[in-house]
């Protein structure tokens, strides 16, 4: 699976850490396709009846392998009322090539957006990709000032 | 005029003056003289007798005069057109006026631009009743048929119409009622006694060469006749409406096409016919299977399969009913006078249903039920009761499986099938237990489970100068029972006897005051009405005698004991609701068609979306209504 936090330019600095490397999406064909297909189908029921109220993702217009999602800043963390918005790319084969290591089939959507979510509020500071940031995180107050003055609200487009 | 301009002589003018006379005589359709034929259209070129060999300037003329004689006719006709449709089939001459006019002078689209506009200015509007825009929808298709055969301007004509009807919640509704019931209890014109399934059937068999949707397995001589009736599309039609072969007139068809698909047709078919045959104090449904021969003709017998099922409950319902109560001991009845305190089962009349074939039926606490057909005797007061009913049960092989239909119904409802909500009477419950017995003695291993809830209770109240008569629901009778040992009551305490809550009951028992039998003050406690049982004189008893003796159930508002299509539909949406708002959630905005074809693309779990884009536009009405999601510039978006 690919993900490409950045869809709008929200990219919060603390996410590096689980943006894993970019994979070809046309993958082997062995496996079926129709399996496939049903394990998004299905992933799309569940996220969509009992989802968590703020992770959300949806595949776009004509292609079940390419999502769109949502997630909400945690409450009581310095993303609190912030929005981000993820591309989500299913490779042919998902969800049995692992994307990275300490990779299991049982993780689904909500699951890695729910781990995307909390990472926003407790990002692992000690291997960061924006060392700024990292240096930043320690105080809170002027963490939130700069999520504050970087975040632009997503357009509705 | 272009006549007069050339200086013709006399003879157009005299001719002129005979069509306008004539005009001016049938501008009325339904005029006496409409019956002619028109003149035109029998003498086209008698009309200057004195010329023997007309010069080719006269010939000329002959045909400008003609065409333009056709041609005043026509838009005469066309201006018209409406109130022509209106009284069709009397004013079918003047519609085979306008037909001989358009042939000569082919000015269809004249036609089609007039009549949508007349339409639009005079039909649709919301001042028209539903009904009324069918009926005239029908008799458009009528009579357009004539002047258009191939239905390519019926196309055109009727494309309006059915838009503004798709708009209108109850549509469908109109419709099944317009195919399905002859009496059409709202026809607002008062019209035909016949329904519209039997007069097309009718018509169908006069013209034995037309038949629905057979089209594909006509046999060869068949299809080489009719190949050799084959005619070019007339250059008007629309090459995207696909070709001209399987364009046949059929109303049933232009109907069904008002609403997209003959499912939802029959959906709604099967929930008037639930509540019809619900709501029957006897087993005759002789109507209610001729309409669904017809309707079997006409949509196939496997959509209709569960209304079937439906009526050969009723049928087997009555074979056991007549079972059951065979199993009696026979008490000879001429004794029973009014006043006799017991209870059998002989006025007893139980229905019951294959609930899995059934529309979801609807649990309302506020619909209580009452069985056992009888007289009870009571003292003190001076009224009897005769209590006839017709409580409905539901037989399941399992005892609680029927129960499931309670919860299927609606969310905000929820039961416990060991907790009857409604108390009835005792002696009633006696004979509905004993009841149950015997079926279970006669149809091991399955078992009745009664819906006390629905039915027909036909009771007569007693008074010191008259009886009367009335048709109510279970829970009213059982209101009313209570009095029998008690004057009065408080609507607290009223409620528990009867097992429903108190503001159901205050609801209900506005019947019974209403009627003049029951009166309502307001006790210590404000909240607490006291009921009392009017007393003595007739001036409080006037609602009585002039009400009928067969009142309606009394169901105006949402009492409906079966599930609307609405409901059904509205429970199916909010599954959808979750998708729609989930895609707002990662697309921000989208425009109506792209909501349509992403929940067809991917809600295809169960239930598979299956929806019209009218269905879900009316959907999205309701959410945005709810301020779930806004609609701005023709895109739904989600409310913040």
């Amino acid at each position: 699976m690919t993900m490409n936090g950045g869809y709008s330019d929200n990219t919060p600095t603390a996410t590096p850490a689980v943006v894993p490397a970019k994979q070809n999406v046309a993958a082997s064909k062995t496996v079926d396709t129709q399996s496939v297909l049903k394990r998004l189908q299905s992933e799309l029921m569940s996220l969509m009846m009992n989802g968590d109220p703020g992770i959300s993702a949806f595949p776009e217009e004509d292609n079940i392998f390419s999502w769109k999602g949502t997630i909400h800043g945690s409450k009581d963390t310095v993303f609190e009322g912030t929005e981000y918005k993820l591309s989500l790319t299913f490779p042919a084969d998902y969800p049995f090539k692992p994307p990275k290591d300490k990779w299991s089939s049982a993780y689904d959507v909500s699951t890695i957006l729910l781990s995307i979510q909390s990472l926003l509020g407790e990002p692992n500071t000690t291997s960061p990709l924006n060392t700024q940031a990292a240096a930043l995180w320690s105080n809170q107050e002027e963490y939130r000032k700069m999520v504050e003055k970087l975040y632009n609200k997503p357009s509705t487009t | 005029m272009i006549i007069v301009g050339r200086g013709l002589g006399d003879v157009p003018f005299q001719f002129l003056h005979a069509l306008l006379a004539y005009l001016g005589d049938s501008i009325c359709p339904d005029s006496p003289s409409s019956g002619l034929k028109s003149p035109l259209a029998s003498h086209p070129s008698s009309f200057y007798p004195g010329v023997d060999t007309p010069s080719e300037g006269l010939i000329r003329w002959k045909l400008r005069l003609e065409y333009f004689a056709y041609e005043t006719l026509q838009d005469l006709r066309i201006a018209k057109l409406f109130d022509i449709i209106v009284d069709y089939p009397d004013s079918s001459p003047a519609i085979e006026d306008l037909k001989q006019c358009l042939d000569y002078t082919g000015q269809h689209s004249k036609l089609v631009d007039s009549f949508i506009s007349a339409l639009k200015y005079r039909l649709l509007t919301a001042g028209a009743s539903t009904n009324d825009i069918l009926h005239q929808y029908v008799s458009t298709i009528k009579a357009l048929k004539t002047i258009d055969p191939a239905g390519i301007f019926l196309e055109a004509v009727g494309e309006p119409i059915r838009e503004y009807l798709r708009g209108r919640k109850d549509t469908i509704k109109c419709i099944v009622t317009m195919l399905t019931d002859g009496s059409g209890g709202n026809a607002s014109s008062g019209s035909a006694g016949d329904s519209l399934l039997e007069e097309l059937n009718r018509d169908e068999e006069n013209q034995e060469n037309i038949d629905f949707d057979d089209d594909f397995n006509v046999d060869d001589k068949q299809a080489w006749l009719s190949a050799q009736r084959w005619e070019p599309d007339p250059v008007e039609a629309d090459p995207l409406k696909g070709s001209r072969n399987r364009r046949k007139v059929d109303i049933l068809g232009m109907i069904v096409g008002i609403i997209g698909s003959k499912d939802q047709l029959v959906n709604e078919y099967r929930v008037m016919l639930a509540e019809k045959l619900l709501n029957k104090s006897d087993y005759d449904i002789d109507s209610e299977i001729r309409t669904l021969e017809l309707l079997k003709i006409h949509f196939g017998e496997s959509s209709m399969q569960k209304c079937e099922i439906m009526l050969n409950d009723l049928i087997d319902s009555k074979r056991n009913n007549g079972n059951i109560k065979a199993t009696l001991p026979k008490t000879s009845q001429a004794g029973d006078e009014v006043g006799k305190a017991e209870f059998s089962l002989d006025a007893l009349d139980a229905t019951i249903i294959s609930s899995n074939f059934w529309p979801p039926i609807q649990w309302d606490g506020g619909l209580g039920w009452l069985a056992g057909n009888k007289e009870i005797a009571r003292t003190g007061w001076d009224f009897w009761y005769l209590i006839r009913e017709r409580p409905i049960f539901c037989a399941a092989n399992g005892p609680c499986k029927s129960w499931a239909i309670f919860f299927m119904s609606g969310a905000h409802y929820t039961i416990n099938p060991s907790d009857e909500p409604v108390i009835l009477p005792e002696l009633v419950d006696e004979v509905l237990s004993d009841y149950a017995k015997r079926f279970h003695e006669i149809k091991t291993p399955r078992k009745l489970i009664w819906k006390k809830n629905l039915g027909v209770v036909k009771l007569e109240l007693q008074f010191e100068d008259k009886a009367v008569q009335y048709n109510v629901t279970p829970l009213l009778a059982s209101i009313i029972m209570q009095f029998q040992d008690q004057t009065d009551w408080t609507s607290k305490d009223l409620a528990a006897a009867v097992g429903v809550p108190v503001d159901i009951l205050n609801r209900k028992i506005n019947y019974w005051i209403s009627k003049g039998v029951l009166s309502e003050s307001v006790g210590e406690d404000v909240n607490d009405h006291i009921f009392s049982l009017m007393e003595g004189s007739d001036s409080n008893r006037t609602g009585i005698h002039g009400a009928s003796n067969d009142e309606l159930m009394g169901d105006e508002d949402g009492d409906r004991s079966v599930a609307t299509i609405e409901d059904q539909l509205h429970k199916e949406m909010t599954v959808y609701e979750k998708f729609i708002m989930g895609m707002l959630t990662n697309f921000g905005s989208m425009a109506l068609d792209r909501i349509h074809n992403t929940l067809k693309m991917f809600c295809v779990a169960d239930p598979p979306y299956d929806k019209s884009l009218q269905q879900l536009q009316s959907f999205l009405a309701g959410l945005v209504s709810e301020e779930k999601i806004e609609l701005r510039d023709g895109m739904y978006i989600l409310k913040k």
